[in-house]
């Protein structure tokens, strides 16, 4: 009795709380079939169901392109910040690189509001001629995941590893290979998080994305922000969108699949 | 002894040389905007005229720290985050613990969970202000066929900050959990089965073994969220402007309203100086904290 | 040194990333005659052999992509819009070319726009830097099917003694507001939201009680028997004859309130006209007409005015061939065409046009809210008065604050604003 409501509980603790995360997500999608008159329409109706929200956002609005740009500039600049970070954060939490200072001075930048940073950003990457262009876009990116990525790592490098790198150097590993193969697997689940995170955070930057993009860079939070027209709010094309541009989600599920197995089971490997 | 000498000063160099790639490009982009806004901060910088003509010294601290607005919207968000970082970690502690103990759905359980994470917070706030609406919304129809009155959710001076911070644990409760689920899959498993081997109950091993061990990850996310949340910006902008009244009124949005509305950047700079200032402190406070413990 | 150094590190110095001769780059925000010059550019195009690439950003975050741009020397837009709001403090700032030299050696006729428009988005102090793009004046959505109802007149005349007919004075309209509210439907909806929705809603109701912004010396003239009453009947109405949360109302709130058939009237944007009449947006298509707000007299307009103007920056890549543009879009047979797909129009000569009249009955009621309208105060700090008036407005429809002493307040600011821009000696 007691296994078995070990085994539930939890799943209904999770389940309950999926659907309450889920409940506005099918909203959306209802949301997104219908026109804004059904749309507010309480009591709610059904109302002539279609797919006219999903051709409006590819034929009135560039929406392949912003999704492609979000997409490309989000995994750039995260294959970019992780190796950079884990490193960063591997040397603060073993070896105290810089001490106490350097690692609060790295966050530090993070910690003033972007939109006294946005005004300077601009006038740097004017001066080197990258505005409105992808690249100044992930170079910005990587200024705000670097600092969060690498303090979040640190915590996953502390405690008990350093015994594990030792007993792999008395048994003749240098330095390089106790970190790629002892220490990186160790913090395997603590990577793939960080990098789910820096992910999270380049997709959902709004603010350096207007300053700086252009028409052929804008990304999805800068476009879709711009369906709250004057006029109103497109709310079912918006929805539409809303629905595409979670679909990176679906794509990282065979991936999550394995690699959250995965890094549990590295886990209990120690 | 020599030996010993020459292993340090290798570490050492380990140790810059795996951290310089990402010190060099944080230089190269961030460092100048810094510098350029305290810089800014001690000027009489507008947008109207902007140049450093002007040295102020702390006339714009002064000024900053005299406007019981500023004061006020520095209260509210010490609140605001005080009560999204509570209840987005005590509610994501128990979900990740939760998935952390199961092995079915799992990825499915992840995959929902991520994805209000994957919105942006102007979309957040335009879906909610839908899903809100007083007389139109979905929220207040169900609320209403269940018996409930009508709630004035962003309309009240009371009721908006809430809404706000509901909101905002339904967009980021999520991000606690993958962080401290991460935290949780890292552990290692010899205590746990020690203690099976000794007969602890399942709360003796979470406050003596995961609780302990899963310290130093948990004060990370709670600082990286908290950071975040007190720039929250977006969310106010697209939901309330800060009203009704000033009940809304966020430190963020109040900067960007100095700076951009009032056209006054170095009065900007030395608010988002002072947030700065608070934001370390708390981050040293923090910091020495969790080095106590290991 | 190093202030010169760092300022021009930071803004001064650039390098232009933007445009070949061929195209124009234009920062737009998303309204529906962005999307009317969208439909027409191909034509522009074939005629002149220049390329338009048209950026749309969200309107509210459009002042902050636009800054950095105008800051430096060389930006990446050729031609912009903007927003009667930021007219002062572009001028002032300098980041706006003149026109007038471009406008003279074309013989552009500027006099072919609504004085009021041009006062507005046109020339400051005697200098051109704008052609008025579209207005977005403020207008009252009204019901007609209530006002033709029967049953509904009869009561009226019962209840008032007077006939049930779209409002003349002020005094009318709040007491139709009064006799519409009721079984489940409401006199009227307000967008009560900060800054400026209420800003420029309530500005509509000053004006209808007789009440201005300020005198000719720019001292402010808020805290009147105008302003209070004005702010009274703005609380009463959001508090009583409105929805619940219209303190909280954006307009687009505000407006599906409308569209859903559950008000009886709505101040707002002009544009609103075109979209009650869209079936995918409105249950009430047909049912609703516009006017000017109506003032103390019959015949007195107390609309407020309101409109963007295209402007080409000091920073522009291309400014000649952005004149080229801003020339053919502003031509009257471009702005026929896209008055024509409904948008706003700027010019008389459109407003008079017999054909864009047969297609929309409202043009001379659009034509008459213009001509009888009031411009909110243009100077350096137009968007702190919205934000200050906003804040204040809010607090007392919130009971935080009385109508007398938040009126006071604003009275305060907009004086201290009014004497550091120099328009107060």
């Amino acid at each position: 009795m007691n296994r078995l409501a070990k085994k539930i509980v939890p799943h209904i603790i999770l389940t309950v709380f999926s659907l309450i995360i889920l409940m506005p997500l099918v909203w959306i999608v209802r949301v997104s079939l219908t026109d804004k008159l059904t749309a507010y329409k309480i009591p709610p109706e059904i109302g002539t169901l279609g797919l006219n929200n999903y051709v409006d956002i590819f034929e009135r609005f560039p929406f392949v392109t912003w999704f492609a740009n979000s997409f490309i500039i989000a995994i750039v600049s995260t294959a970019i910040a992780l190796p950079l970070a884990t490193a960063m954060a591997y040397s603060f939490a073993r070896l105290n690189t810089g001490g106490a200072l350097l690692r609060l001075g790295v966050l530090a930048s993070q910690m003033l509001p972007p939109i006294i940073l946005v005004l300077p950003l601009f006038g740097v990457f004017l001066f080197v001629g990258l505005t409105q262009s992808r690249v100044s876009l992930i170079v910005a990116h990587l200024s705000i995941s670097l600092p969060f990525l690498s303090w979040m790592l640190v915590s996953f490098f502390e405690g008990d590893m350093a015994r594990l790198e030792e007993a792999a150097r008395v048994d003749g590993a240098s330095r390089w290979q106790a970190f790629l193969l002892v220490a990186v697997p160790v913090a395997a689940p603590g990577i793939l998080a960080a990098g789910l995170l820096g992910f999270i955070l380049s997709w959902n930057e709004f603010l350096f994305v207007l300053v700086l993009s252009g028409p052929g860079t804008q990304t999805l939070p800068v476009g879709l922000a711009s369906l709250e027209t004057h006029a109103g709010v497109e709310i079912a094309p918006l929805a539409a969108a809303t629905v595409v541009s979670l679909l990176p989600v679906f794509a990282l599920l065979p991936f999550l699949r394995k690699h959250l197995i995965k890094g549990l089971s590295l886990g209990a490997l120690k | 002894m020599n030996q010993s000498k020459t292993m340090e000063a290798a570490d050492r160099r380990f140790g810059w040389f795996m951290s310089a790639p990402s010190l060099a490009l944080l230089l190269a982009v961030i460092l100048f905007p810094v510098f350029w806004a305290l810089f800014t901060s001690v000027h009489d910088y507008t947008l109207i005229a902007p140049n450093f003509d002007t040295f102020t010294g702390a006339e714009n601290y002064i000024s900053a720290i005299q406007d019981p607005a500023f004061r006020h919207s520095l209260g509210l968000t010490a609140f605001f985050v005080a009560a999204v970082v509570l209840f987005e970690f005590l509610l994501g502690f128990i979900v990740a613990l939760m998935l952390n103990s199961v092995e079915r759905f799992k990825p499915i359980y992840y995959g929902i969970l991520l994805c209000p994470l994957l919105m942006n917070p102007v979309i957040v706030g335009l879906i909610w202000r839908m899903f809100l609406h007083p007389s139109l919304g979905i929220v207040n129809y169900l609320l209403t066929v269940v018996g409930f009155e009508p709630v004035n959710w962003l309309g009240s001076t009371q009721m908006a900050i809430w809404t706000i911070i509901m909101v905002d644990i339904w967009h980021q409760v999520s991000f606690m959990i993958v962080l401290l689920l991460a935290g949780l899959s890292a552990m290692p498993k010899e205590p746990y089965e020690a203690a099976r081997v000794d007969g602890a109950r399942v709360y003796q091993s979470f406050f003596y073994i995961t609780l302990p061990l899963m310290m130093p990850v948990i004060i990370v996310t709670l600082l990286i969220r908290m950071i975040f949340a007190v720039k929250t910006y977006d969310l106010i902008y697209i939901m309330t402007r800060g009203g009704p009244g000033v009940a809304t009124d966020l430190v963020s949005y109040s900067i960007y309203r100095t700076a951009f509305v009032s056209l006054n950047v170095g009065e900007a700079s030395a608010m988002s100086a002072i947030l700065l200032g608070f934001i370390l402190l708390l981050t040293v406070y923090l910091y020495r904290y969790m080095r106590s413990l290991t | 040194m190093l202030k010169q150094s760092l300022l021009s590190l930071a803004l001064a110095t650039g390098l232009s990333t933007a445009a070949h001769a061929e195209s124009v780059n234009i920062l737009m925000e998303g309204v529906p005659d962005t999307e009317y010059v969208k439909t027409l550019l191909p034509e522009f195009t074939k005629e002149t052999g220049i390329e338009v690439n048209l950026e749309v950003v969200n309107y509210a975050e459009m002042h902050t992509k636009l800054v950095p741009q105008l800051l430096a020397s060389k930006g990446s837009y050729s031609a912009i819009v903007v927003d009667f709001y930021w007219v002062g403090e572009f001028t002032k700032a300098g980041w706006l070319a003149p026109l007038d030299d471009m406008i003279k050696a074309d013989n552009f006729d500027t006099s072919v726009y609504v004085p009021k428009m041009m006062d507005l988005v046109g020339q400051v102090d005697g200098v051109t830097y704008m052609l008025p793009f579209y207005n977005y004046a403020m207008g009252l959505l009204y019901r007609t099917d209530l006002l033709e109802d029967e049953a509904n007149k009869a009561a009226y005349l019962e209840a008032t003694g007077m006939e049930l007919a779209p409002p003349k004075t002020w005094g009318e309209y709040l007491e139709q507001v009064k006799f519409f509210t009721k079984d489940g439907m409401h006199g009227v909806v307000n967008q009560g939201l900060r800054p400026d929705p209420i800003a420029m809603e309530w500005s509509n109701y000053l004006f209808a009680n007789g009440g201005e912004f300020h005198d000719a010396d720019w001292n402010a003239t808020l805290n009147t028997p105008a302003g209070v009453a004005a702010l009274e009947q703005y609380k009463t109405n959001v508090n009583e004859y409105g929805p619940l949360g219209s303190a909280s109302f954006s307009f687009d709130e505000a407006f599906n309130v409308m569209a859903q058939g559950q008000a009886y009237s709505y101040i707002t944007y002009n544009f609103f006209r075109t979209a009650i009449d869209d079936p995918s947006q409105s249950t009430v298509a047909g049912k609703v007409e516009i006017m000017p707000v109506p003032g103390q007299e019959p015949g007195v307009g107390a609309s407020l005015n309101g409109a963007w103007g295209w402007a080409i920056p000091k920073s522009s890549p291309n400014p000649e061939a952005a004149w080229t543009f801003l020339k053919w879009v502003e031509s009257k047979k471009i702005a026929k065409e896209r008055a024509m797909q409904g948008g706003s129009p700027t010019r008389i000569d459109v407003f008079d046009d017999a054909d864009l009249n047969a297609k929309f009955d409202y043009m001379g009621a659009m034509k008459d809210m213009l001509l009888t309208s009031h411009n909110f105060p243009v100077f350096t700090y137009t968007p702190q008065l919205v934000e200050v008036l906003g804040r204040e407005l809010s607090l007392a429809v919130a009971d935080e604050a009385t109508p007398a002493d938040a009126l006071a307040a604003v009275e305060a600011e907009m004086n201290e604003l009014a004497k550091k821009d120099g328009k107060q000696k």
